[in-house]
């Protein structure tokens, strides 16, 4: 009956080591000065080589790679779109990740909002109704609207905006991916928790002028800054 | 057309089987034919305070498993004409009742002719609670104007909306009442508990009525009798007005506010 294995896809996060010389005595010094700073932090990391040069010598993966077991770092993959660095680096052991350019599209549409919403962003989650205690919405890669309250014990999240045409009184994030020009909006803000990109106040510390009338809530130098409106 | 309506609060002793108790008897009074389902199993209290708790020979239970049938069960009123009570089981456990089971016995009382089925839901959200809801076309939310039973009242009114028969199939969704119980006028006014406004505001459903905090309550249980019963009390006036409001009567809320006391009821008066 149990599973013996079980395949699932799964994003990490792994470390990235750019290249950005392809002189293999360089780029050894450079290393080991970086090593020395720290290096018990190196010991046993999973690192992904990201060549920024072309022209690489033939033994130079080989030999990278070699170094890199030295300071015990454990290399797994490559990501490039060089055909003969692709090449090397089946010789060299190395998986083969596609190049950053595809990786690098998703969080730019939430950064350039203007331009993508010509180009169909989606649109926002609407909630017509009052999210109860003990309910969660979620939308993701987009905005949230929620016509009533959220009331105590409830939770809205969206990785875009936040606008609550009711009161806050539950747990509100928004930005939730990350996007630090999030905002949130409300009618009243009476909430346990009001977060923007991971940072956040709990209802303690809000100062009660905020907790009155219509708020806006946005990030500025990695704070929460409240302003009535 | 058979209506099932579940009375419901998520947190436990805030009246919901006061209210089954007084809510069902006032709709045989108006001359439905009605039909009041303890869900509690285990902890059975509605035939206690229906008075009939020495006449419960086979129970809910006992229906939804096959021991017993639907008419054996159904212990009838000696008060009211036309209200019938599906007692709880005292020696189960909620694991003996089953989504079909539930949904059988349902279904018997309707092609019964009963115009109402009340449903008494157990406190909490488990498994009791969610089936005695699962079937409901109407819910009363039965709530004390205080925070810890606005905040259960609230996660079941989500659950209301999300894991209801109604809800699943996409049908219409559960129409919601609010009853608020033991409001006492006085203490909202020194702050002591929350007001009318402020329990409707959080729990955005429609009031029902509210049941003023009253002795006649607990004597009433005690006496194994629904508190609608006894004519004089304002608890049973406002249960009536609940049930005229149900039925879609305008009936204006009364005991909202601090009665003042004229001398000559301070002097004689409760």
């Amino acid at each position: 009956m149990n599973k013996v294995i079980d395949l699932k896809g799964s994003i990490l996060s792994l470390t990235v080591l750019k290249l950005f010389s392809n002189d293999i005595e360089q780029t050894k010094q450079a290393l080991e000065q970086k090593v020395s700073q720290a290096p018990d932090f190196f010991v046993g990391i999973p690192v992904v080589l990201e060549p920024e040069v072309g022209n690489l010598d033939p033994t130079f993966l080989a030999l990278l790679v070699e170094l890199l077991h030295q300071k015990q770092m454990i290399p797994i993959g490559i990501r490039t779109e060089d055909e003969s660095i692709k090449e090397q680096a089946n010789y060299a052991g190395l998986a083969v990740f596609s190049g950053e350019a595809k990786v690098k599209k998703r969080p730019k549409p939430e950064k350039s909002d203007q331009k993508e919403n010509c180009s169909g962003l989606k649109s926002a989650m609407v909630i017509n109704h009052a999210v109860r205690s003990g309910q969660q919405v979620y939308a993701k890669d987009r905005d949230l609207i929620v016509m009533g309250s959220v009331n105590p014990g409830a939770e809205i999240i969206a990785d875009g905006n936040v606008h609550v045409y009711g009161t806050v009184r539950g747990k509100v994030f928004a930005g939730s991916q990350g996007e630090t020009s999030a905002r949130i909006f409300a009618q009243k803000i009476d909430a346990e928790l009001v977060c923007i990109a991971g940072l956040y106040q709990l209802s303690e510390d809000i100062l009660p002028e905020y907790k009155q009338g219509f708020v806006e809530v946005s990030l500025l130098n990695e704070q929460l800054n409240f302003k009535p409106l | 057309m058979s209506r099932v309506v579940v009375v419901t609060s998520g947190k436990g002793g805030v009246g919901k089987t006061t209210t089954s108790a007084s809510f069902s008897t006032g709709l045989a009074l108006k001359g439905y034919k009605v039909a009041v389902i303890d869900f509690d199993v285990g902890l059975r209290n509605l035939d206690l305070i229906m008075g009939c708790e020495r006449r419960v020979v086979y129970d809910f239970v006992n229906v939804v498993q096959g021991e017993a049938s639907l008419q054996q069960a159904l212990i009838k009123d000696k008060r009211v004409p036309n209200l019938f009570i599906l007692a709880a089981s005292q020696t189960r456990d909620k694991d003996a009742l089953t989504l079909e089971g539930v949904e059988k016995v349902i279904e018997d009382l309707k092609e019964a002719g009963f115009d109402y089925i009340i449903c008494d839901s157990p406190a909490g959200i488990e498994k009791g609670a969610q089936l005695a809801l699962y079937f409901a076309d109407e819910a009363l939310i039965v709530t004390n104007p205080e925070v810890s039973s606005v905040r259960d009242s609230d996660r079941i009114l989500g659950i209301l909306q999300a894991k209801s028969k109604r809800a699943e199939k996409g049908e219409a969704p559960i129409v919601e009442h609010l009853v608020l119980t033991r409001y006492n006028p006085n203490r909202v006014e020194t702050g002591e508990m929350l007001s009318v406004e402020d329990v409707i505001d959080l729990l955005s459903v429609p009031l029902l009525g509210a049941i003023p905090e009253s002795e006649d309550v607990l004597n009433a249980s005690n006496a194994g009798a629904p508190v609608v019963l006894d004519e004089n009390s304002a608890a049973a006036q406002a249960y009536a007005d609940v049930v005229d409001r149900f039925l879609g009567e305008e009936v204006e809320h009364r005991f909202l506010t601090v009665e003042k006391k004229g001398l000559f009821k301070k002097l004689f008066g409760k």
